[in-house]
């Protein structure tokens, strides 16, 4: 009993409460209104002002905004107050300044102003806090003002007394210890975090049943455990897919010549052509172009391992200058004279720190305020649609390469674990139907992302106070982003909705689940983190229905190839400008597709009723009189 | 010039003459119809052929190829596919058919061979053999034609040359011998002048229509004077004019002078809530004014609400036409990607040059124009005056727009067409000049119409389930728009429409000796065919293509309520005596103002009447109001984040529909401008035949599942099983991919929201009209025949006639 209360706070209440029956269609306008705040999609949310900071968590504020005379939050397991502040003022860009109370707990700040009606509710789960400044007091009435900079594109500005204790710490000064639980010498709430869902989250993906799935091992590849210990690299997981051909031995000596130890393995096989993606960072070459005969004779293998084709692709990630320079850091490229039959791409996709400053100054662009008429050259000159655009190109080129010219690609960048990941996701996601389910986009995001190592610990910075570290950059994100243009040229081709991705962006700040903690699979195993956390995917599976796009169709064995011209990319309004309530859509599409779907299971489950009836009835009746049993139909037609 | 004209006609006859009567002559004998199974229109001749022929097929077609035989007439280029059903030899002639374009809407003639592409003009010879044929036209398509390797060369080069020479470059002159190669057969006079009406609009051309809109409306006080009957008024003015009761014809007569063009203030639409809109020109200040007019002119603008009159002027934020036509003009070079020039705009630079064109920004200007006049009538009880230079450009977008936010029957397709009747077609708007149809006149075009649609896009693609039309239909008129066929284009005026119509009968007379002055040598001699109005769609859209105009909306709401009777008591309770108007303020830039001038004969000093009627009449305009004013601005701009949850659409259909209107939210209309983008065709994938829409599964599923229902008692159902209708579908289909909205079409169905919660499924089917409920039909299987008799019975009421 305990453990479906608890579920029904998460966010299947509504659901459960919503029989898909004919009755609740016909009066959807109405009860879509109603239901909007706990819905959580932007699609949904009716309630002007705080229809985005709904979204940023599970919907225990849903219950908080419906008995809005009831003061606390509902808090989530082992969720503590700290700290407790009234007559603070937030300064909405959008609706002006608030006063309300302040609430922090180890996961969130809750703020609440009642004075309007619907009163006004922001909930910010700390880990989306990427920096707090105290902004001068110069105010002459005495206030003190915190900036709260976010790190899911948005900035929050708050205002209180000075205090007249000066023993008493602002409640700021609180809100900063566990916003950077990592740097303070605390745990992160996930660690705290105990909720119980029916499906359990870690056990979605396994290496070896995802090779399996593939058809590995297979005559020309073979599961090795070679790195089981993280011995061989402390950067990959313990099960690797590598050509059969290749010991274990010779593994290791090709391990010395890849940075990082991060040799190539196989991400993806094609079914049929038995064309590979595989993965790995840049050759040691150097200055002095260092040549590695066992690596040479591993990409043989790998090209060997593909009967149709006699050439190999590699494809480099980065611009061609950028390599060249890393050849000053003992890195580099792969040479064509070392490796002869391999045709070396250069893709053109920019490091992290381009990537960084590119999402700042589309941040700067769309919050708080947009420049109408100079919108699209302000979104041009950040850049980060071309960027999008190059990333998806080259995976466009990637899937190209593997599906119509049946040839196999390596893909690697400096470290093979940014540009490297968004690449060889990407293609697999259009090339593999399967990924583009609900369970396998889990299970893609399991494997190129979390267990080779995309360092999530560095990039987010979970925890961490260290604004300006120079590791932190979007990558992530912006491989969602192309995920959700895939989405949007392919509209039925993927089984999970806009909200999905959104919920996986906001649950990577929130720290709330396990899932994007550490930098790799070693570092989780040390953490005993599928032990002492909850899936991301436990909170998302157990509601599917939230999730799931009402559309999709399984195109399993469809390629998808998008178009990556920047005529048909779009910025991703429903991700970076969501907080902006004047950009809230206007119609809940959503909801209304959702309804359908439950219609037709509704009629479905009639006629199937139905036809046992008259199986049942004719069976019975059939031995009287045969086959007259005509009044059968009749409830079909007044019931539809 | 007619002379010119009909000559070129004639030359173009006889040179095709022999050729005509080889390749046609069995076709003639076929009732029209040729060997290869193109359906001529009579006196249509093939001038060319060629077979093997493969056309590209656009997005919203389902992309990939489709082979079939392509043809050359003088009126269009026809393309057969194939497998095309045998055309009914006794069914109406089509115009077009759907795979076919009109040669008068060709811009450009592009051929591309082995490693050239070459523009072919009518003096150019072919040196190589095409292997492809692309045809740009004036609507943004780009349609593509591949030769095949089996097509004789022979026919190739003739037939681009054909098109080449009879594609009609743009010329004066030439529309005329475009259009009699369409319509002038004998046959076809016959046919036109036969067909009907649709009676299920209001094209607000007799007195009975716009009473007949009057009372839709709700809207008293008003009253329909033929004042203008004859023209005599104003040139530009509709026969008909809605003016307020209390104006005796004779005092009306007066007011004319008074403002541009004769242009007076008109009613046009009353808001439920009780605001009536007009439209005017602007005031020829240099008139003198006579105390009786002044009250007249005020009567006139005040209408029957005395309290409030607001002015919106529409110069001053909005585009002039010269911007228009300029910012299109770099739209369709940015967006039509040319292959003959290869000049393509860099993709890194797209969103700055696509911010460049200004086209979006006209579009965010005029939405928020209507949606401060929609906020403003919002209010109640007000006269909002539309006010331009010459009324017929920016005002025919402002009012139409506002009544498509605030009015549902303006968001059905027989709505709408009525809309863009009353307040474009009749009201003057110069479509024969903007269109600039035989390119005499380019200093006057400028695509105002086409700028409208665009606004009704963005109003439709963010408010998709709340439109009965589609954006298919929009298109439809976006494209129509470029077709010089149709009288409702191809005249400035009703004056000039009607003058054109009047030709066609035999016994024309001037009534009362009058000429046209503006034409003295047109008589009625001049063969010109009759030109059939744009809303007639069967002439050139097959019934598929037309139930694609159309989606399942939740009924708009019951009957408009007898909203007069209650809204009447209060006015009377509240009204000043007719003497003394109200207030009047200027809305300029957002901000409400009362300058003394607004009304030249209110305080003008010059005038010594005016200020004894100043003295009498004039009261201050009260200050109070203004801010009562910017309030209901207010709430069009969310900058100020409204209090409360936004007001239920439900509970109040005419809630008009605020178009969101910062950078981010104004989208370029993909369907439309990026039709011909030569880098769309990755689409393609995962649609194919053997993968369905979903929608069109679950119909199929539900079907399975009755079949089975049907096994298990055949003797009562096998009648009732409905058949699938895969044609319905296709639409359907296409959208799956339209990547820019996600499936627009259906969610229509899925919620009724007004419906009774009885019989579940009905109430959205039976809101349809009928060929809407006919594509969705066997969704829900047994219900059909039930329903079908119930949309039946519907429709009119639907249509709001």
């Amino acid at each position: 009993m305990e453990k479906t209360g608890s579920i029904d706070s998460l966010g299947s209440k509504q659901s459960s409460s919503r029989h898909p029956s004919v009755d609740s269609l016909s009066s959807s306008e109405r009860s879509t209104q109603v239901k909007a705040p706990s819905c959580m999609l932007s699609e949904t949310t009716t309630s002007a002002e705080f229809s985005p900071e709904i979204r940023v968590k599970p919907k225990t504020q849903a219950k908080v905004l419906r008995d809005s005379d009831k003061e606390e939050t509902q808090l989530l397991p082992n969720e503590v107050v700290q700290d407790m502040a009234q007559d603070v003022t937030y300064f909405c860009p959008f609706t002006g300044a608030l006063r309300g109370i302040v609430t922090v707990s180890n996961y969130r700040l809750f703020f609440k102003c009642m004075d309007r009606e619907p009163s006004f509710v922001l909930d910010l789960p700390l880990g989306v806090v990427s920096r707090v400044e105290k902004i001068g007091s110069a105010s002459s009435r005495g206030d003190v003002s915190y900036g709260l900079v976010c790190k899911d594109m948005r900035n929050l500005r708050f205002a209180h007394k000075q205090m007249d204790d000066t023993l008493r710490k602002s409640i700021f000064e609180v809100l900063m210890k566990f916003a950077f639980p990592v740097s303070n010498g605390l745990q992160i709430f996930a660690f705290e975090y105990g909720q119980v869902f029916p499906e359990n989250g870690w056990k979605v993906y396994d290496a070896v049943s995802e090779y399996k799935r593939q058809g590995i091992p297979n005559e020309s590849w073979r599961i090795t455990k070679v790195n089981d210990h993280y011995e061989l690299c402390d950067t990959y997981p313990s099960t690797m897919a590598v050509p059969v051909h290749i010991p274990d031995e010779e593994l290791k000596r090709v391990a010395a010549f890849r940075a990082k130890g991060r040799i190539p393995v196989l991400s993806w096989i094609h079914p049929e052509s038995q064309a590979t993606v595989t993965r790995c960072s840049q050759p040691m070459v150097g200055v002095n172009g260092k040549r590695s005969k066992e690596d040479e004779k591993y990409l043989q293998a790998i090209m060997d391992a593909n009967a149709q084709s006699h050439k190999l692709f590699i494809f480099d990630a980065r611009p061609i200058v950028n390599a060249a320079a890393n050849k000053m850091k003992g890195g580099g490229y792969e040479s064509e004279d070392a490796y002869q039959n391999a045709e070396l791409v250069f893709l053109d996709i920019h490091n992290i720190h381009v990537m960084r400053e590119s999402l700042r100054k589309l941040k700067d662009i769309v919050y708080p305020n947009i420049e109408d008429s100079h919108w699209l050259s302000n979104l041009e000159s950040t850049h980060w649609l071309e960027h999008i655009k190059l990333i998806l190109a080259g995976a466009l080129r990637i899937a190209d390469k593997v599906e119509s010219g049946k040839t196999s690609v390596v893909v690697h960048c400096s470290d093979g674990w940014d540009r490297t990941a968004q690449l060889t996701s990407l293609a697999v996601l259009m090339l593999d139907g399967y990924y583009r389910t609900i369970r396998g986009f889990q299970v893609l995001l399991e494997k190129e992302w979390l267990s080779f190592g995309h360092r999530f610990q560095l990039r987010i910075g979970h925890g961490d106070k260290n604004h300006t570290d120079a590791d932190r950059s979007p990558v992530f994100i912006q491989f969602v982003d192309c995920v959700w243009q895939l989405t949007r040229q392919f509209p039925a081709a993927f089984e999970f909705n806009e909200y999905f991705l959104v919920t996986i962006l906001d649950h990577l700040y929130s720290c709330l689940f396990g899932t994007f903690l550490c930098n790799s699979e070693q570092q989780r195993l040390k953490e005993e983190i599928p032990k002492r956390t909850v899936s991301l995917w436990s909170y998302i599976n157990s509601q599917l229905e939230e999730f799931t796009n009402p559309l999709y169709v399984n195109f399993s064995n469809h390629v998808l190839f998008p178009v990556v011209s920047l005529r048909h990319l779009e910025l991703w309004v429903g991700y970076y400008i969501r907080w902006n309530p004047r950009m809230r859509p206007q119609e809940p599409v959503h909801q209304r597709h959702k309804e359908l779907l439950a219609k037709r299971a509704e009629l479905q489950k009639r006629v199937d009723e139905l036809q046992r009836e008259v199986t049942n009835r004719s069976a019975s009746s059939s031995s009287e009189r045969a086959g007259s049993p005509t009044r059968s139909i009749t409830p079909v037609q007044t019931f539809v | 010039m007619l002379a010119g004209s009909k000559s070129t006609f004639k030359v173009r006859q006889m040179e095709t003459d022999i050729k005509e009567r080889l390749l046609s002559q069995s076709g003639m004998n076929a009732r029209g119809r040729d060997v290869f199974e193109l359906r001529c229109l009579p006196g249509e001749c093939v001038l060319q052929r060629a077979v093997m022929v493969r056309k590209k097929l656009t997005a919203s077609e389902g992309r990939g190829w489709l082979s079939g035989t392509l043809f050359c007439t003088h009126f269009r280029v026809a393309f057969v596919p194939q497998d095309a059903p045998k055309a009914d030899d006794n069914a109406d002639p089509i115009l077009l058919g759907d795979h076919d374009v009109a040669l008068a809407s060709i811009e450009k003639v592009v051929v591309v061979g082995p490693n050239r592409t070459k523009l072919v003009t009518p003096n150019s010879s072919l040196k190589f053999t095409p292997e492809e044929l692309v045809l740009y036209c004036r609507d943004l398509r780009v349609v593509c034609f591949l030769f095949d390797r089996l097509t004789p060369d022979a026919q190739v080069i003739e037939i681009t040359h054909a098109i080449a020479k009879t594609y009609q470059p743009l010329k004066p002159g030439s529309v005329l011998s475009f259009q009699n190669a369409a319509l002038g057969s004998v046959e076809m006079k016959q046919f036109l002048s036969n067909r009907r009406r649709d009676a299920h609009m209001n094209w607000h051309e007799s007195a009975a229509d716009w009473q007949r809109e009057l009372e839709r409306c709700g809207a008293t006080g008003w009253r329909v004077s033929s004042v203008n009957d004859r023209f005599e008024m104003s040139t530009s003015l509709p026969r008909f004019i809605v003016v307020p009761q209390k104006v005796l014809d004779t005092e009306l007569k007066k007011s004319f002078a008074h403002f541009n063009d004769g242009r007076i203030p008109r009613w046009c639409w009353r808001h439920p809530r009780g605001s009536d809109l007009l439209r005017m020109a602007s005031f020829q200040n240099n008139i003198y004014h006579e105390k009786d007019d002044i009250r007249n002119l005020e009567l006139i603008l005040f209408g029957c609400h005395s309290s409030l009159c607001v002015v919106v002027e529409l110069g001053e934020e909005l585009p002039s036409t010269a911007d228009i036509q300029l910012a299109h003009g770099r739209l369709r070079a940015l967006c039509l990607g040319d292959i003959s020039t290869s000049v393509t705009v860099p993709d890194d630079k797209w969103l700055s040059t696509l911010e460049g064109t200004h086209w979006l920004d006209y579009t965010r200007w005029c939405l928020k124009k209507a949606s401060e006049v929609a906020c403003l009538l919002r209010g109640g009880h007000m006269t909002v005056a539309l006010q331009e230079a010459e009324d017929r450009d920016l005002s025919c977008v402002v009012s139409s727009l506002v009544q498509v936010m605030c009015d549902p029957h303006c968001r059905t397709r027989r709505g709408f067409q009525s809309l863009v009747q009353k307040e474009w077609v009749t009201a003057g708007h110069r479509f024969y000049s903007r269109g600039n149809y035989h390119r005499d006149n380019d200093k006057e075009e400028a695509p105002v119409f086409l700028l409208f649609l665009d606004c009704v896009w963005q109003l439709w693609s963010r408010y998709p389930s709340r439109f009965q039309l589609s954006d298919d239909f929009l298109l439809a008129l976006h494209d129509s728009a470029h077709l010089p066929l149709f009288s409702s284009f191809l005249a400035n005026s009703q004056r000039e429409r009607s003058r054109g119509s009047q030709n066609l009968g035999q016994c024309y007379t001037p009534v009362n000796g009058w000429r046209d002055p503006l034409h003295p040598d047109s008589g009625p001699e001049p063969p010109d065919p009759p030109l059939p109005p744009v809303w007639d769609w069967s002439l050139r859209y097959s019934e598929r293509r037309q139930a694609g105009f159309t989606q399942p909306v939740p009924p708009a709401s019951a009957p408009r309520p007898t909203l007069n009777g209650n809204l009447n008591a209060d006015l009377e309770a509240g009204k000043p005596s007719d003497a003394s108007p109200g207030s009047v303020f200027l809305l300029s830039r957002g901000v409400f103002s009362c300058p003394a001038n607004l009304l030249p004969w209110r305080g003008g000093v010059g005038s010594g009447i005016s200020g004894v009627y100043r003295k009498s009449h004039r009261r201050a305009p009260s200050s109070e109001s203004v801010p009562g004013l910017e309030r209901l601005l207010r709430a069009r701009s969310l900058t100020e984040a409204p209090s409360g949850p936004p007001p239920d659409p439900v509970q109040d259909p005419y809630e008009p529909l605020l178009p969101l209107l910062m950078g981010p939210c104004v989208g370029l209309w993909k369907e439309c401008y990026h039709r011909g983008a030569l880098h769309a065709q990755a689409f393609s994938h995962p649609l194919s035949a053997n993968h369905r829409h979903p929608v069109e599964l679950l119909g199929r599923e539900v079907q399975r599942l009755q079949e089975r229902l049907a096994r298990a008692c055949p003797a009562s159902s096998s009648a009732e099983t409905p058949r699938p209708r895969p044609a319905g579908f296709a639409d359907l289909n296409h959208n799956a991919n339209n990547g820019t909205f996600l499936f627009p079409r259906h969610h229509g169905s899925a919620s009724p929201p007004k419906a009774p919660p009885a019989p579940s499924a009905a109430p959205a089917l039976a809101a349809a009209p009928k060929e809407n409920a006919n594509k969705h039909t066997f969704l829900f299987g047994h219900a059909t025949d039930a329903r079908l008799g119930r949309a039946n019975s519907k429709v009119p009421k639907s249509n709001g006639s």
